[in-house]
């Protein structure tokens, strides 16, 4: 059933992500600078961009050799490449803010011709229209990626047992409500565990953070994690909601929920709060993926070719719908690539209300005090199991 | 010339052209390639995780300057918890599959006769599908409604609680995921017991119970030795069965292990709990290998 | 012997392993005190009788009587009886004196008085004292036979049983520990059961011998009874070098052999003996200068000889069958290889056995 992530959830399989990581520090990035790389090309990015339906036509049409590797949390990526894999990679793939706040910056990815990228964007959806945010760099001169999944990603309850309007209404409050003890669960992504834990506590999670603030959090971190039935991955999550050992989750949205509902559990739904703490007082976090160019000093002549391979409408029906999750892709603005949606697919990503949804999120952004937050949680959490 | 190592002489000069003393024998010699890919793939990975565990927390270089802050926020943290918490489910585990293991380890070598192959392969079959899908199959078989609540409720009309995500689920998983890793060296144990032996102690007098106690325990200790220190160290390196079984309810060390690599991208973090988990499990299997000094218990030295 | 009052009877005494029957209804009666060697070749059964007498394999049917008590059902470690074991089966685990007190251990004996009793039976068994805290494996294989009796006598039963512990051991430490074997027998006086497929072993050592043959007791005997008087083929092999004729009565007392297409005059036979073998013994068999010197007579060739130590042994080929004569060195022959010899025998030297 929604088996898909069990086995990037190995730790055996981390630990040889690492030991290849350290490696790679090592021995990878010494490697000849005058290799041929024009038929070779490497991508850093979340699952889906790294399954055959996506890989196998560009490796038959270009007769390259692709290697993907799917992580499924941002910071690795970047620190990868941070930590000497620059040499290696040659297209990332990460959320928003990550692009422009952080790896543009550190000159981690390089620009994009503007020229020939930027039409893309006119061909989306209404919100990706040219100059669009995170696909810039902070002056606004520099395309540095490619646009493509998004989704809205706040919670995800079960409509049998707390119908939309009133989780909408109650909002993040659900944790807020000690009657909900041992009737949730926490999806194990602890980034966005943190901004749940600060919408929960009552502020905004993307700027700095008052003590007071901290405290708060601390006490929310404590509490959730407390009365947490359990704390799973995405699959878990969403076999205990069609079980009904829980009745919500919190870290969830279209992308976590869809291989359920498309599964035929339409009862299963992706949640954005009416109201919360977030500028404008929007409830809801959205995600917005950006597809950069690696600033690898050899970087493969086929990165940008990838680029525009995926934008064919075809071809980005495929990526929303590629093995895992099945996400919203912002190609669905072009007539010629919408019309190869089902209606099944668009009831399973919720279409229906992904417009509002979207307009009732504040986008990710990076939080700057994550590292104090993370360590509070995850402290937070070790003590909820000392019990 | 026995004491040069290997690895002096591939990285001094051609060892032929240097005088005698330089000469390895054709042993050691045939030795070099092995203790080089030893060197490589075993020991600078581990070199490498106890360098970073030196590092400046959140960093990702391992040429800094080296510094003990990871230790001390490990030991001033509430890291313990887990540190517990993982020795504390390996031991409960070891010991009940000792329990478990022990009956059935007599019966493979003794009493199943012809039958012990095809349990011997049946208590083998799992091994050979991954660990993860088993311990989902699990919660296919727990879960509400699932296999076991889902048709006590359709004949007896009634629905318990469901034991998910719970400390004692954890252990049972484990339980189930090592078995095989104790039952085997202890049935191994047990077939090493000769029958005479056995026969010899019943026949001047001994009870079962002493027979047991006097002749099986002791002779079979080598297998049940192995079985312990390797069900045990798997046990302590789970991560699995809390992840998933006990929904996170419990958070073993290796869990944050993990955490410090991927979300916290605290790689010095995670190395020093590396080390320092190796560093206690080593000292326990010496701490019991000291105690049990195989050779002893096998009567040769 | 037999005005011993018995110790152990054995019943119509039988086991069966599934479809295969072991013991065949065994009648036997060992006297108090006796030294009773069960002998046979590997898989006739022997191992099997002394394993229902210790109380290791409980019988299929029969009845074993101790001292007339029916003990069918008592488990080995409550009968007062003690087998020392083919492998000695000694706890590898465990030092000599701690092997040896282990019977004692197990009835609660003083440490004390334990380790008194043990170094008295190391005494007796010759073993160094310094051997007490030796692990037992460190033990030559002689010094472990004697580790093993002594953990036997320390349990003090009335029988003692032996599993071909022997068998294992070079000849000249095994014929010195037939000797010391017999020794204990006598200064301990318990009744000793032993199993072995040597008969030699057996005819230096026991009282009595029993004679096993696939799951039958072939014949029971005084060492001399079973060596001069075999009551069929099987036994007069069993014991060594021997020389069998396949014979028929043709007339009275006459035996035709048609392999030799010779005739002999017939020893006391069983009654109603009509076809069977005519054993002589290597010893009994002599080389003769003339037909008369002799009541029965062969001639054959000089084939091969062999010294024998004291005694020379002689084959001599008649037709296809090869006859065994033996003389004492003295007497040794000093003929060549094929030259023609006349070997002759005592018609009381022979004896006539069925199959």
């Amino acid at each position: 059933m929604f088996t898909s992530k069990l086995s990037r959830r190995n730790f055996m399989q981390q630990s040889a992500l690492w030991a290849s990581a350290f490696a790679a520090g090592g021995t990878l990035g010494v490697r000849s600078a005058m290799a041929d790389r024009s038929k070779e090309l490497n991508i850093l990015c979340w699952e889906g961009y790294n399954s055959a339906q996506v890989l196998d036509p560009f490796r038959e049409s270009s007769g390259a050799t692709v290697k993907a590797e799917s992580l499924t949390n941002d910071p690795t990526m970047i620190n990868r490449l941070r930590a000497g894999e620059i040499n290696v990679w040659d297209l990332i793939n990460v959320n928003n803010p990550w692009a422009r706040e952080v790896m543009w910056p550190e000159k981690l990815i390089k620009p994009l011709d503007r020229a020939r990228f930027e039409p893309y964007y006119e061909k989306m959806l209404p919100a990706f229209k040219p100059p669009y945010k995170w696909a810039l760099d902070g002056s606004g001169q520099e395309l540095i990626g490619m646009a493509q999944r998004f989704g809205p990603y706040s919670f995800v309850v079960n409509t049998d047992k707390i119908s939309k309007e009133s989780a909408e209404d109650q909002g993040w409050d659900l944790w807020n409500d000690s009657a909900n003890a041992g009737k949730y669960g926490i999806l194990e992504s602890d980034d966005w565990n943190v901004f749940n834990l600060c919408c929960i506590a009552g502020f905004d999670p993307f700027k700095e953070h008052s003590d007071d603030e901290v405290a708060k959090f601390t006490d929310a971190a404590k509490r959730v994690f407390k009365g947490a039935k359990l704390v799973g991955d995405i699959a878990t999550m969403n076999q205990a909601l069609v079980s009904g050992e829980i009745d919500f989750h919190m870290t969830g949205g279209t992308y976590s929920v869809s291989p359920a509902r498309a599964d035929g559990a339409t009862n299963l739904r992706a949640i954005t709060p009416k109201k919360g703490p977030m500028a404008g007082g929007k409830g809801g976090i959205a995600w917005i993926e950006i597809t950069s160019v690696v600033n690898n000093p050899d970087v493969s002549p086929l990165a940008e070719q990838f680029l525009e391979y995926v934008q064919d409408p075809e071809m980005s029906h495929t990526v929303a719908f590629a093995e895992g999750t099945f996400n919203p892709v912002s190609q669905m603005g072009n007539p010629d690539c919408f019309k190869l949606f089902t209606k099944e697919e668009l009831d399973a990503i919720q279409w229906d209300t992904l417009e509002e949804e979207m307009a009732a999120s504040a986008e990710y952004d990076i939080v700057p005090d994550y590292d104090k937050l993370l360590d509070i949680m995850t402290s937070a959490k070790r003590e909820a199991s000392g019990g | 010339m026995a004491e040069i190592s290997a690895h002096e002489t591939v990285s001094g000069q051609l060892p032929a052209a240097k005088p005698a003393a330089w000469r390895l024998g054709p042993g050691r010699a045939n030795a070099v390639p092995i203790i080089l890919f030893l060197l490589i793939g075993f020991a600078a990975p581990l070199l490498a995780v106890i360098g970073y565990s030196f590092m400046p927390p959140r960093t990702f270089g391992l040429w800094q300057t080296p510094t003990l802050e990871n230790y001390v926020s490990v030991f001033t943290g509430t890291s313990y918890i887990s540190f517990l918490w993982s020795l504390g489910l390996g031991a409960a585990t070891v010991l009940l599959l000792a329990v478990i293991c022990y009956p059935v380890a007599y019966g493979l070598a003794r009493v199943f006769g012809r039958w012990s192959t095809l349990l011997t392969l049946l208590f083998t079959i799992p091994l050979f599908v991954s660990e993860n899908v088993r311990i989902y199959g699990w919660i296919l078989f727990f879960i509400k409604n699932g296999v076991l609540l889902g048709t006590f409720k359709a004949w007896f009309g009634v629905e318990p609680e469901s034991w998910l995500f719970t400390q004692g689920i954890i252990v049972l998983g484990m339980v189930y995921v090592y078995l095989p890793f104790m039952l085997f060296p202890m049935t191994l144990g047990v077939s090493m017991v000769p029958k005479e032996t056995r026969d010899a102690a019943f026949d001047l007098g001994a009870t079962r119970w002493q027979v047991f106690k006097e002749v099986d325990l002791p002779l079979s200790m080598p297998g049940i030795v192995i079985g312990f220190l390797l069900s045990f160290v798997l046990a302590v390196g789970a991560i699995a069965e809390a992840k998933v079984l006990g929904g996170q309810k419990v958070i073993p060390i290796t869990h944050d292990i993990e955490i410090a690599f991927t979300y916290s991208q605290n790689w010095p973090l995670g190395s020093a709990l590396a080390v320092l988990l190796m560093l206690v499990v080593g000292a326990l299997v010496l701490l019991v290998l000291r105690r049990f000094d195989l050779d002893t218990i096998l009567g040769r030295r | 012997m037999t005005t011993r009052s018995p110790v152990i009877d054995l019943r119509q005494i039988t086991k069966r392993f599934g479809n295969f029957t072991a013991v065949h209804s065994i009648d036997l009666s060992i006297g108090e005190g006796e030294f009773f060697t069960i002998v046979g070749p590997s898989g006739s059964g022997k191992t099997t009788v002394l394993r229902m007498l210790a109380g290791l394999e409980s019988p299929t049917g029969g009845d074993i009587l101790l001292r007339g008590q029916r003990i069918n059902d008592v488990p080995a470690n409550r009968r007062p009886t003690c087998m020392v074991f083919q492998s000695l089966a000694l706890f590898p685990h465990r030092t000599v004196g701690q092997n040896i007190e282990f019977p004692l251990k197990i009835r609660d004996v003083a440490p004390e008085e334990r380790r008194k009793r043990a170094l008295q039976l190391m005494a007796q068994l010759r073993l160094p004292e310094s051997y007490y805290g030796k692990n037992v494996t460190k033990c030559s294989g002689g010094e472990r036979q004697r580790v093993a009796l002594a953990r036997a006598l320390a349990y003090n039963p009335d029988i003692l049983f032996f599993d071909e512990p022997l068998s294992a051991i070079d000849y000249k430490l095994r014929k010195t520990l037939e000797k010391e074997l017999k020794d204990i027998h006598r200064e301990t006086g318990k009744t000793f059961i032993y199993i072995t497929h040597s008969l030699e072993e057996a005819m230096v050592m026991s009282d009595r011998i029993g004679v096993m043959r696939q799951g039958r007791l072939v014949q029971v005997g005084t060492p001399n009874e079973i060596y001069t008087a075999p009551n069929s083929k099987f036994v007069s092999e069993f014991i060594g070098d021997v020389n069998i004729v396949p014979v028929r009565l043709v007339n009275g007392n006459t035996l035709q052999s048609d392999e030799l297409g010779a005739q002999f005059v017939a020893p006391p036979m069983p009654s109603g003996f009509a076809a069977g073998h005519l054993v002589v013994r290597p010893e009994s068999l002599r080389i003769i200068e003339r037909r008369e010197d002799a009541e029965n007579a062969l001639r054959g060739k000089l084939y091969n000889e062999y010294a024998l130590g004291s005694r020379i042994q002689y084959q001599v080929r008649v037709g296809e069958q090869v006859f065994i004569v033996e003389r004492l060195r003295q007497q040794a022959l000093g003929k060549q290889r094929d030259s023609d010899v006349l070997i002759g025998w005592n018609t009381a030297d022979s004896i006539l056995v069925g199959d």
